[in-house]
């Protein structure tokens, strides 16, 4: 089988990953971040299972696994959060909140 | 890269992964953004086919596109926020230009040959079955407090969004 | 072909007696979630007190399984770690999360919420931060930082209170929503360094990466590239975790709106987390990225600027705060540079276990001071979110002079003045560093902490020196917090002055 070799699926999820990077530092509305951490986390699955096949193991998609439970109790408790403060004051945008003071 | 189903396959996720991230990152309107992230993860899924990890495939689609996705979209709606990004960037160009020269980094040290030769041995066409990735979870020299720990984090994940979904006054 | 051992081989195979601290402290937790669904409003108490009796198992079981302590011993195949190390910090963990719970049930009490569920999720982010210690592996990691990480979310965002014009006075849930964002952030930079170390060495495992790594390092290829760029993710996302610069933005501003008591907990606990899979990722599993003369490791000089930067601008930013909570919020960054000083000397081979000893020890005062300082702050802080700032606490002395005794107490340890804990921590620290040829570090430590002096004393100068002809501050907290302050005061001076002990308590760390 002729199969495509493991780095263009390393650049691709680098790619990704710094997609999702960008994505949280230029946007502010909380559900936007959010989804652009949803898209760092995919970058990281797709290394992992890419890098599971090079090695021939199964380690690399049992961490795959454990990845989407994360994802998935992170969701739940993230969507939370924002219906709570949208509830609270009927705008998810950062910068509505008070600015980072760093 | 000669032409054939994988190559074709990869092109054509390659384009829903990075099309649906370009989406996210740059949509104006929120429900639009979590069609985009659905096809990005579609591309993701499609990936793992060709990675020949078929279970996984399955439950990217299930979880990240059936479950995750969906909630998303949920709380689009009950925020009533979809129309509502006023500004659509900030800190853009600094931003951009970093990430493009850490990308410029990271693709000279992946392909350089300065690093020499690319990976050791190379990829037998199934890696691992269901069977393996179930025994693998609680077989010896498995992955056995993770999974329990997954589990006890579910539990408080459940318990936390009780917790701050209930009303004060109740 | 796999067959299912029966329960009994299950139990000795895999050395389940070793990780009975934090099993035990799961399962409690997690029948105190029936026990608070029906003990009912009016037995309400039931909970935090089922709490501290669950930390008190906990703790038991700790110092049985770890009283020979002296050889490591692995579990559940090799993913857990039952060393000295991780028994030490689990102590310091259920010390912590006893402190929380007294303060909590003070906060609690006095803004007259019922809510059982809050004690609930502190055990979990307890036992999260257990499992972090002993995480052998980087999925363990992964997984039980999120344990630790998630309920602290929610604490952080559970109680908002707005005042008499509706305008908000705390704002939790905004404190909440940052910390996710950001806590997201960083577990995807950690996943990420993990999954190129995972490809660069083939296994997640940190003792067997340790195996490989020469391997990869000398090979020169794209692996060595992939192990270099995901132990540079792993230092990102764990120092978002730990609050060093320049990962520190969100500090100041989750700190001062969470809720006080949840505050006081995640500069304690998130810190230990972040800290031991620190050490235990670059000490253990990377030590072995050495440069070619000196045996110096690679990732030193990072650490070391990191360290650097962060006792500058934590230590400087901090003097010009007034709220107190910002303020601690700011001196928690500079800490955690103190403890980076320690991780930078751990890469110096020969120096690593003296080093870990020395952040041990530093993570142990800090742990009885910080909590102290917040308890204290969390005395003179009305229900309604106001009252903490420093002027607020001008003229305790004359109204409260124990209270005041026990701040200036906990402000002198945090300086690093002799028979405090906090003297012994940085001792322990410098002397590392200094071993461990970083003198330049160390003394950028003993300057910043002669800074640090500066907006310590300001506290007391506040509570002392200051016109105190007005009224007297009134007792506004509860017994609970008293306990906590007692106990943190106890500890404080208790290994500032026999200072021998907490060396002694961590001799036979070693994780290199």
């Amino acid at each position: 089988m002729n199969a495509i070799g493991t780095e263009p699926y390393i650049i691709l999820s680098m790619v990704l990953f710094l997609m999702g990077a960008l994505g949280v530092l230029i946007r502010r509305n909380a559900i936007l971040l959010f989804m652009s951490v949803e898209l760092m986390l995919n970058s990281a699955n797709l290394a992992l299972v890419a890098f599971a096949r090079e090695w021939g193991q199964v380690d690399g998609h049992v961490f795959v696994f454990f990845v989407m439970t994360v994802a998935a109790a992170e969701v739940a408790i993230g969507l939370a959060l924002i219906v709570n403060i949208f509830r609270e004051r009927q705008s998810i945008n950062i910068d509505d909140l008070q600015q980072m003071r760093g | 890269m000669e032409l054939n189903a994988i190559s074709i396959g990869f092109v054509v996720f390659t384009i829903f992964t990075l099309g649906g991230g370009i989406g996210v990152v740059t949509t104006r309107n929120l429900f639009q953004g979590t069609i985009w992230l659905m096809v990005s993860l579609f591309g993701v899924a499609g990936y793992f086919v060709l990675l020949s990890a078929p279970f996984l495939a399955a439950v990217q689609i299930l979880v990240y596109i059936g479950a995750i996705a969906i909630l998303i979209t949920f709380a689009v709606m009950l925020t009533r926020s979809v129309t509502r990004i006023k500004t659509r960037y900030i800190r853009l160009v600094p931003s951009l230009l970093a990430s493009l020269a850490l990308f410029l980094i990271l693709l000279l040290g992946v392909t350089m040959p300065i690093f020499g030769g690319v990976s050791p041995e190379h990829a037998p066409a199934t890696v691992a079955s269901t069977r393996d990735l179930g025994a693998a979870l609680v077989d010896e020299n498995g992955y056995v407090v993770p999974f329990l720990l997954a589990s006890v984090l579910l539990t408080g994940a459940m318990i936390g969004a009780i917790f701050i979904a209930r009303d004060d006054t109740a | 072909m796999f067959e299912s051992p029966t329960i009994a081989e299950f139990v000795t195979q895999s050395n389940l007696a070793s990780t009975l601290p934090g099993t035990l402290l799961v399962a409690w937790t997690l029948l105190l979630v029936l026990v608070d669904l029906f003990a009912g409003d009016e037995r309400e108490h039931w909970t935090p007190l089922g709490a501290c009796l669950g930390l008190g198992v906990s703790f038991v079981a700790n110092l049985f399984v770890y009283a020979p302590a002296a050889d490591q011993q692995t579990a559940l195949y090799g993913m857990f770690i039952a060393d000295a190390f991780t028994g030490f910090l689990n102590i310091v963990i259920l010390v912590a999360t006893l402190l929380a719970v007294l303060m909590s049930r003070d906060y609690l009490m006095r803004a007259g919420i019922h809510r059982g569920e809050y004690y609930i999720l502190t055990l979990l982010s307890s036992a999260g931060a257990m499992f972090m210690v002993a995480a052998n592996d980087l999925i363990v990691v992964f997984v039980a930082l999120e344990l630790l990480s998630i309920p602290l979310y929610i604490l952080a965002a559970f109680r908002s209170i707005k005042n008499d014009g509706g305008e908000l006075a705390l704002k939790s849930e905004e404190s909440g929503m940052k910390y996710f964002i950001l806590g997201a952030f960083s577990s995807a930079f950690l996943v990420f360094g993990a999954a190129l170390v995972y490809g660069a060495s083939g296994t997640t495992n940190i003792p067997q990466i340790l195996e490989v790594a020469p391997a990869v390092v000398d090979a020169a290829s794209s692996a060595t590239f992939y192990l270099v760029v995901g132990t540079a993710l792993l230092i990102v996302g764990l120092g978002f975790k730990v609050a060093v610069v320049p990962f520190h933005m969100w500090t100041p501003d989750v700190y001062e709106g969470a809720p006080t008591p949840v505050t006081a907990l995640m500069s304690v606990t998130a810190k230990i987390g972040g800290f031991a899979a620190l050490l235990r990722i670059l000490v253990t599993a990377l030590s072995v990225l050495l440069l070619v003369d000196g045996g110096v490791a690679a990732w030193q000089t990072t650490i070391s600027i990191i360290a650097a930067l962060t006792l500058v601008l934590g230590n400087f930013v901090a003097i010009s705060q007034r709220n107190l909570k910002r303020m601690l919020a700011y001196s928690s960054i500079a800490h955690a540079g103190y403890i980076m000083v320690a991780l930078a000397a751990a890469g110096t081979a020969g120096s690593a276990d003296s080093a870990t000893q020395g952040a041990l020890v530093y993570i142990l005062a800090y742990m009885f001071t910080n909590l102290g300082a917040f308890a204290v702050v969390m005395t003179i802080e009305r229900v309604d979110g106001g009252g903490g700032n420093i002027d607020d606490i001008t003229g305790l002395a004359r109204s409260r002079p124990l209270l005041a005794m026990a701040m200036t107490i906990f402000m002198l340890s945090l300086t690093g003045i002799p028979l405090t804990a906090g003297f012994v921590g940085k001792f322990m620290v410098f002397a590392a560093a200094v071993q461990a040829g970083l003198v330049g570090l160390a003394v950028i430590g003993v300057l910043t902490s002669v800074v640090s002096a500066f907006y310590y004393m300001r506290v007391v100068v506040n509570m002392y020196l200051r016109d105190s002809s007005g009224e007297l501050l009134p007792a506004l907290e509860t017994v609970y917090v008293r306990w906590a302050i007692n106990i943190a005061l106890a500890g404080t001076l208790i290994f500032g002055i026999f200072y021998p002990l907490a060396s002694n308590l961590v001799s036979m760390v070693s994780i290199a």
